[in-house]
């Protein structure tokens, strides 16, 4: 049993599209067997996490650039997973309210800043 | 420094020496104090009573990175109530230069047949600005992009601008106040609320400065200034959004896209869904490859205005290397493009252009013209029959001029419910029942729906609300009032918002703001004082939105947000009108 993931990689991250890159994007259906997960993805579409920032699964905020407790994130058929390169960003007015997967609202909420900065990749002092 | 007021009715220039009480303020915050003291609330925006004001922020003029910008200010055509645009350009920091703390225009003359221009330059005997007037009639009824090499021609290539196009010469509600920028484009824009219909009410067409010889900007502390001035710089040059070949600077404010479309928050087809199915092909992220297979190499973004050092803004090419337009904001692309249907980046491009031409709102037009797509006026996605709406306005037809009245007015003629407004301005490109937090500051906000009224600038600001969960009601109420008090701090400091980005990270930058500012004017501000500042700001420009009638009641989004689902979350906006309430009652 194989599920079908509809997978969108945003600029640079669109080489590891292959034939389907178009400017500035790719779009791609990836087959996984039952149970994969965002990690197992990662490593078909041979991706390194690291170079991956602002995810979303369905829609659904799932990792910020540093912050990415979404690896073991059990995937579906049919699911939509977003890929966005490092150079992207989503400011926090702008994104404040908007719907994530359970595991990444667990991770903000239980950090003192909550989740209010842009990167997390190096720790700031701020 | 002088606050130079010019009366429109007789053409009469007085130099006024700065009031104590204005001593400290500057950009929006002089801006909305001058108008909250000069302006009767219940003046008509295009009338004689309504004021003009233009100043620039803190630091603009000096060598602070990213700080040539310029507030506008006055009574909005579109909302009724007080309006700050704040734009980058040369202008900007050239009446900085000039120790001008705010130019005023006011009354309106008789004659509406003559438009004027304002000659601003140095008189070095007099050691204060000249002021001198121009029949400007002959530079009306026309394009900008005609018009305003001919002020270059005429007074040289060093001069700076502001201006309105032919949607001010009409009143238009969706008239902005165009600048030039540092290609001479006529390219920049305090765009929101109609400001330019004030400037073109005032039978102003307009401002040209020739900064030569002009002192610079007096900086009390220069130690402490500069200081401050590294601090930011390092903050900006290495931080991923705003660093060289960093978001902003490869692919424009446009890079947000792709991202709000597949959180389900980029407002499509007139806010009818969150996502459109061709936003990869107009995101900043597609902007840049499809340059870089026209032009044959990686093309990164230029500066708007002297000294800034993030560089966003894009230039669009065709297939032939021909300049389309400069620059495709985010705002602009989504509005003119997934708002109305529209996955075709050159069409989207040509109509930047077309609104730089004729001095629109690209935000206002956009939300326009897919409410006239609702009605039936031309279908959704229909890009060439967009382009003609755009000279409609442009040509002041009769549907032209309804247009442009703005996305409210325009809804109400052609009987749409889905208006996607707040107190009578269109909404930007963030969908509130995708985004919660930002509706609460569309809904509040002074300036109506407004997505540059709250920005987070400080991890300090989470401890504003007290230990309110910043998910929570209390929490985003509190938050949202935190983000528009150091807004409209931001605003009068002279820096572009978008300083913000690297700040929130990089504490060391937040502080170089404060010291920056600190050394131009000598106070010993505080990071408290950002916050306390900025409020005393909103409570004016509030205290004038009451007196002009606006109520609780204003502060909400439309109903249809309330009640119909957006896909493909299928959320409908949810916070209730307390928490709305609570954010300037606790101010």
């Amino acid at each position: 049993m194989t599920i079908r993931i509809d997978v969108w990689l945003y600029g640079e991250l669109a080489k590891y599209g292959g034939e389907q890159a178009k400017a500035g994007f790719a779009n791609l259906q990836i087959n996984l067997p039952e149970g994969a997960t965002v990690a197992d993805l990662l490593t078909q579409m041979k991706m390194p996490t690291e170079e991956r920032g602002i995810t979303f699964i369905n829609g659904l905020l799932s990792a910020m650039p540093g912050v990415q407790p979404d690896l073991a994130h059990v995937l579906h058929d049919g699911d939509r997973v977003a890929f966005f390169h490092l150079r992207s960003m989503w400011p926090f007015q702008y994104r404040h309210g908007a719907s994530m997967i359970g595991e990444l609202a667990q991770e903000l909420t239980s950090r003192e800043d909550k989740g209010i900065h842009h990167d997390y990749r190096h720790e700031r002092s701020g | 420094m002088w606050i130079v007021r010019i009366n429109m009715t007789d053409r009469s220039v007085k130099f006024e020496d700065v009031p104590e009480k204005y001593k400290y303020l500057a950009g929006r915050g002089l801006t909305s104090h001058i108008i909250y003291d000069e302006v009767p609330p219940l003046a008509h925006p295009l009338g004689p009573s309504n004021k003009l004001v233009f100043a620039t922020g803190i630091v603009t003029g000096t060598s602070a990175p990213t700080s040539a910008r310029v507030s506008a200010g006055g009574k909005s055509p579109l909302t009724g109530g007080i309006k700050e645009s704040n734009a980058g350009s040369p202008w900007a920091h050239d009446l900085a230069v000039m120790r001008i703390k705010a130019l005023i225009l006011e009354g309106l003359p008789e004659d509406k047949k003559t438009f004027w221009g304002i000659h601003l330059s140095w008189d070095a005997d007099a050691g204060k600005p000249r002021v001198e007037f121009f029949d400007a009639t002959e530079y009306t009824g026309k394009d900008l992009y005609e018009v305003s090499p001919k002020l270059f021609e005429r007074f040289g290539d060093r001069i700076s601008f502001a201006g309105c196009g032919v949607s001010g010469e009409y009143g238009y509600g969706n008239a902005g106040i165009v600048y030039n920028d540092l290609a001479k484009r006529p390219s920049r824009y305090s765009g929101r609320g109609g400001l330019g219909s004030v400037m073109g009410s005032k039978r102003v067409k307009f401002i040209v400065i020739d900064a030569k010889g002009a002192p610079g900007v007096e900086i009390v502390d220069k130690a402490l200034f500069d200081e401050g001035r590294k601090k930011m710089i390092d903050a900006i040059r290495s931080h991923d959004i705003t660093k060289p070949k960093g978001g902003l600077n490869s692919f424009g404010t446009a890079v947000l896209i792709n991202i709000l479309n597949e959180a389900g928050g980029l407002p499509t087809r007139n806010f009818s869904s969150g996502r459109f199915e061709g936003a990869a092909k107009i995101a900043g992220e597609a902007l840049f490859e499809t340059n870089k297979q026209r032009l044959g190499k990686e093309l990164y973004n230029h500066a708007c205005s002297p000294g800034c050092i993030i560089q966003c803004s894009n230039t669009l090419y065709d297939e032939n290397g021909k300049e389309i337009t400069s620059c495709v904001e985010y705002e602009s692309d989504w509005a003119l493009g997934a708002n109305c249907g529209i996955d075709d980046l050159d069409a989207i491009g040509e109509m930047v252009q077309l609104c730089n031409a004729y001095g629109l709102d690209t935000i206002e037009t956009g939300c326009t013209i897919a409410v006239a797509m609702e009605a039936g006026v031309i279908p959704f996605g229909d890009a060439k029959g967009a382009i003609q709406l755009i000279h409609e306005m442009g040509k002041g037809t009769h549907m032209g001029r309804i247009l442009g009245a703005g996305t409210e007015t325009a809804g109400k003629v052609l009987g749409v419910t889905r208006v996607p407004t707040v107190k009578g301005q269109s909404m930007p490109a963030y969908e509130p029942r995708a985004v919660k937090g930002i509706g609460v500051t569309y809904a509040t906000t002074t300036m109506g729906a407004d997505h540059t009224a709250g920005y987070t600038i400080a991890p300090e600001i989470l401890s504003v609300g007290g230990k309110a969960d910043p998910l929570s009601n209390e929490g985003k109420a509190a938050l949202s009032r935190a983000f528009q008090a150091t807004t409209a701090f931001i605003d009068s400091s002279g820096h572009c918002l978008f300083i913000a980005f690297p700040i929130l990270d990089i504490a060391s930058g937040y502080q170089g703001m404060i010291d920056e500012c600190n050394g131009v004017l000598g106070t010993k501000w505080t990071a408290d004082d950002v916050l306390r500042i900025g409020g005393e700001i909103l409570k004016v420009e509030r205290a004038f939105n009451e007196a002009a009638g606006f109520t609780k009641a204003h502060d909400r989004v439309p109903e249809f947000m309330k009640r119909e689902p957006l896909p493909p979350h299928n959320q409908v906006f949810d916070i209730p009108d307390e928490v709305l309430d609570a954010v300037y009652a606790e101010l």
